[in-house]
């Protein structure tokens, strides 16, 4: 049975080894690569998941339909070579050939004759066919370090010192993330040594076993990496519990166990202090009645998964980690789900915004969590993860909650009317079959409680109207059907 | 699939002194410009062959740029590959896509990885429950740049779904050409004081409009790069007009060779011709872009901008496009080449443009983005030419207002451009 794919969540292994690989400022790549591949990866798509306008360390050696139909891509890649070679773009860099999905369709394999190219070119075969990007990431991060690593054994240790393996191009909201990694990380008492790739020049290899501990950021690569340096390392953490967690780990990892707690202490009377006051506040009793849905990495699902649900107490309906694990929704089946109902809050990627959308679904609050989708997030002070991280998206949570509230309570209708227009007359009110009353709870008992009871008065006033035009003198459940039929199609 | 014939680039003029090392393609992945109008047409449930990474890439920007439409593919990697799965995959996929409400077409995308590994039509259904299944093949290695898969998508399902049965609407007119929602509706009140009873805007949203394509009394282009889709209406027998609606002597001319066309009432046509003349040149003396201008886009429309950029009043020394060089453009670049244009550049690269940045030194520049990027770079104001442009009125004289205004605006602004370098340098 072929494996079918609707609205594919993750790139190639090409893509992820080039998102990786072109954050070093002195690696240049050249894409073994038809135009497409070439100008989707460093500028169309780029500029909307990281807001980049280029990216500029890389050339493609532009496949073309004779390359395909028999010459291979050799000469092309070595015609790019002298182009880059003699308009000076190689000074001081590393040269990186990476294969794409089309160049391995042709069968190319250039490592041989790499040795032909200078600047201490090396071919990086990206298994496009095979690989997604994840582990296209992980694999260049291993790469590089067998490429242009030093020796773990040898390299003495700088005690404080940490390294933060992760983010890479495409991955959505690192420069929060990482921020807040960062200020975690110093605040139990390290000090950062190197962080790779998203910081990093190709000297800074060889330097990163220099760290005592490596804190890897997401579960979906890096961590083949921080097996190889030999080094103890943690992953990055999300929520209340599993942060906490990692600074008392690191610190024992450090010995800076004191400074730790106290830093833990501080972050609770500020950083932190709104988690506990909108606990304690309204805010905090809504938690439990507003559901949550999650589609986003592994890591994401799990981190607020978590937090949101095992810490503050929100019930989550749905989640679905993207690469899939097993037991995860695919998207078609994804798809369906969201369709029939979704919950309050759905974090995702542009992926679930469609479904909603198709749905006609504009009670759900849609998160954007995850890539695909055009969104900016370079702002530092947006993270998920982390301390910082649990008040950010808590703080989004309720600023919805307030939006929607806004959105539904009634507005006077004399506004809607037209200037001088007759007042409506009163109409009295009608009795409900009970049949007609349980058709109208079961559709409100699919609304966030919030908006619940503005809804149940306008759509109560609908079917009233609605059963008076029809010179009926209850409200039977016709006229419900019909009132929330009109309703759907109004959103649509 | 056959190969398109790389022109030799020509260069002329200050740009030569030093030909540039084209290293870098300027052209978004030529396939999405087939993805893109076919996932716009309601009730057409696209399906795409290809890897996951290709598929990726085209549909982010599908779905940034397109529409906001579901996109079915099957699993193409290596052990689909080795297995010989390409046709079975997609044919699961066809049967999925079938099951979508109203689904009325089901285009078949056939990218670069199942090109290479080989799609054969003969092994796809025609026709699956309501819909009509399409082969669309644009393998991106083949042709050069995302304006000319438009044609290809637009002249395959035209060939399929095109009616010759029936009478002819022969005052109905074809509008050729993706361009600002409120342009077709400008050009169709025009067309119908002079006469026309009716247009229908290619490639549109509407299967039905397709249909009945293969019927009407003639076509309009309003962009250079329609050449399968141009021949087909030929092939029909349906008259082409020439030219563009664009400018002031564009627009002019091509009312009055519409009309003729149609054989409308002459005086109409001229009073009309006449009226849209006087009002493109109202805009042109009374507010003139002074300045000079690069416009180097990788739409395929980037010739007639320069010349209504020039007929405001522009110096445009330097226009390049991802199109190649072809019939339908000589027109547009004769034009320009006449009124001071010392550079036409076909299938540019960065290098070209970069090139053209030195020699001309322009107070404003239309660019993909990495070229705006090296251009803000030097404090020059740029602004990335399919976003902007294409989000604003542009033919006939109010589409030269709304366009020219922009680029006024723009240039005026300037002086900001210098101040962010400054900022960022110090
Ligand atoms: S594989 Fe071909 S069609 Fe797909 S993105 Fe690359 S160049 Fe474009």
């Amino acid at each position: 049975m072929p494996n079918l794919i609707r609205d594919i969540p993750e790139t190639s292994g090409y893509w992820g080894a080039v998102w990786t690989v072109c954050n070093l400022p002195d690696i240049h790549v050249i894409a073994d690569a038809p135009v497409g591949c070439y100008s989707l990866l460093a500028s169309a798509v780029s500029n909307y998941t990281d807001a980049i306008p280029n990216l500029e360390n890389i050339t493609p050696s532009f496949i073309r339909e004779a390359e395909v139909m028999g010459s291979g891509t050799w000469p092309a890649v070595e015609n790019v070579y002298k182009g880059l070679h003699e308009t000076g773009k190689l000074e001081g860099k590393q040269l990186i050939v990476v294969s794409t999905a089309e160049s391995e369709m042709i069968g190319s394999d250039l490592s041989e004759f790499m040795g032909r190219l200078g600047y201490n070119a090396k071919f990086f075969h990206s298994e496009s066919l095979t690989h997604d990007e994840w582990t296209g990431r992980d694999r260049a991060l291993i790469w590089l370090w067998e490429n242009y690593g030093g020796n773990s054994a040898t390299t003495a240790l700088e005690p404080g010192l940490v390294n933060i393996i992760g983010p890479t191009y495409g991955c959505f909201n690192a420069p929060a993330d990482l921020h807040e990694i960062r200020r975690l990380v110093e605040g139990a008492g390290g000090r950062i040594n190197v962080v790779f790739p998203y910081e990093a020049t190709v000297a800074d290899i060889a330097r990163l076993p220099k760290a005592q501990v490596n804190v890897v950021m997401y579960k979906e690569f890096g961590h083949t990496l921080a097996n190889a340096l030999e080094r103890p390392w943690l992953y990055a953490p999300m929520g209340l519990r599993a942060t906490t967690d990692f600074i008392r780990q690191l610190a024992q990892m450090l010995g800076t166990t004191d400074q730790a707690e106290r830093f833990i202490k501080r972050e609770k009377a500020t950083t932190l202090k709104p988690i506990w006051d909108m606990w304690k506040g309204p805010q905090g009793d809504w938690y439990s009645t507003t559901t949550v849905g999650i589609v986003a990495t592994g890591t994401y699902v799990d981190g607020l998964r978590a937090f949101l649900g095992d810490e503050m107490g929100m019930p989550v309906t749905l989640t679905a980690a993207r690469p899939l694990r097993p037991g995860d929704m695919d998207n078609i089946a994804l798809r369906k789900a969201i369709h029939a109902g979704a919950p309050s809050f759905l974090f995702g990627s542009i992926n679930e915004k469609i479904y909603l959308s198709e749905a006609g679904n504009k009670m759900t609050n849609f998160i954007p969590a995850a890539f695909p989708g055009p969104i900016v997030r370079r702002a530092l002070g947006t993270p998920f993860m982390g301390y910082a991280g649990t008040v950010y998206v808590v703080q989004e949570i309720v600023n919805r909650l307030f939006e929607t509230l806004f959105n539904v309570l009634p507005l006077d209708t004399a506004y809607g009317r037209p200037a001088g227009g007759p007042p409506v007359a009163a109409k009295p009110s009608l009795p409900w079959q009970p049949a007609a009353k349980a058709q109208l709870d079961a559709a409100l008992s699919k609304l966030h409680f919030l908006t619940r009871i503005s809804v149940s008065q306008e759509l109560q006033m609908a079917a009233e109207t609605y059963a008076h035009t029809q010179h009926l003198s209850e409200v039977t459940p016709e006229v419900v059907e019909a009132v929330l039929a009109g309703r759907q199609g109004e959103r649509r | 699939m056959t190969a398109i014939e790389l022109p030799e680039i020509e260069l002329t003029g200050p740009v030569t002194a030093a030909k540039p090392c084209a290293l870098h393609p300027q052209a978004m992945c030529p396939a999405f410009g087939a993805l893109r109008v076919l996932a716009r047409i309601d009730g057409a449930h696209p399906v795409m062959a290809t890897d996951i990474g290709c598929n990726y890439g085209l549909t982010f920007v599908t779905h940034f740029y397109g529409s906001r439409k579901s996109l079915l593919t099957h699993q193409l990697g290596t052990s689909e590959l080795m297995q010989g799965d390409v046709v079975e995959g997609t044919r699961a996929a066809i049967e999925m896509a079938a099951q979508e409400p109203g689904c009325e077409l089901i285009p078949v995308i056939s990218l670069c990885v199942a090109e290479t590994a080989g799609l054969p039509e003969e092994m796809l259904p025609t026709r699956v429950g309501n819909a009509e299944v399409v082969l669309v093949r644009v393998p991106a290695y083949a042709i050069y740049s995302h304006p000319e898969t438009k044609d290809v998508a637009l002249s395959t399902v035209l060939a399929r779904l095109g009616e010759q049965d029936g009478p002819r609407a022969d005052k109905t007119v074809v509008i050729l050409g993706e361009v600002f929602p409120a342009d077709p509706l400008a050009i169709d009140h025009l067309l119908r004081r002079m006469g026309v009873e009716q247009t229908i805007v290619l490639p549109g949203r509407n299967v039905g409009d397709l249909r009945r394509a293969g019927r009407v009394g003639a076509v309009a282009p309003l962009h250079p790069f329609y050449n399968r889709t141009i021949t087909l209406f030929r092939s029909w027998r349906i008259p082409v007009v020439g030219g563009a609606p664009v400018g002031i002597s564009g627009t002019y001319a091509w009312i009055k060779s519409l009309g003729e066309m149609l054989h409308l009432d002459p005086v109409l046509v001229n009073q009309i011709a006449e009226a849209e003349r006087a009002a493109a040149q109202a805009v042109a003396d009374h507010q003139p872009i002074e300045g000079t201008v690069l416009v180097t886009g990788y739409e395929g429309t980037e010739l007639a901008y320069a010349r209504l950029l020039i007929e405001a009043g522009a110096d445009v020394p330097y226009v390049s496009t991802s199109i190649g060089q072809d019939p339908l453009v000589l027109p547009d670049e004769l034009w320009l080449r006449r009124h001071g244009v010392r550079d036409i550049i076909y299938r540019k690269t960065l290098e070209h443009d970069v090139a053209a940045l030195d020699a001309f030194k322009p107070d404003f520049v239309l660019g993909t983005t990495p070229f705006c990027n090296i251009a803000k770079d030097r404090g020059i104001p740029a602004l990335y030419f399919t976003n902007q442009l294409a989000a604003r009125p542009f033919f006939l004289s109010g589409g030269m207002a709304a366009t020219a205004g922009f680029v006024r605006n723009a240039i005026a602004g300037g002086a900001r451009a210098q101040w962010m370098l400054d900022f960022f340098a110090e």
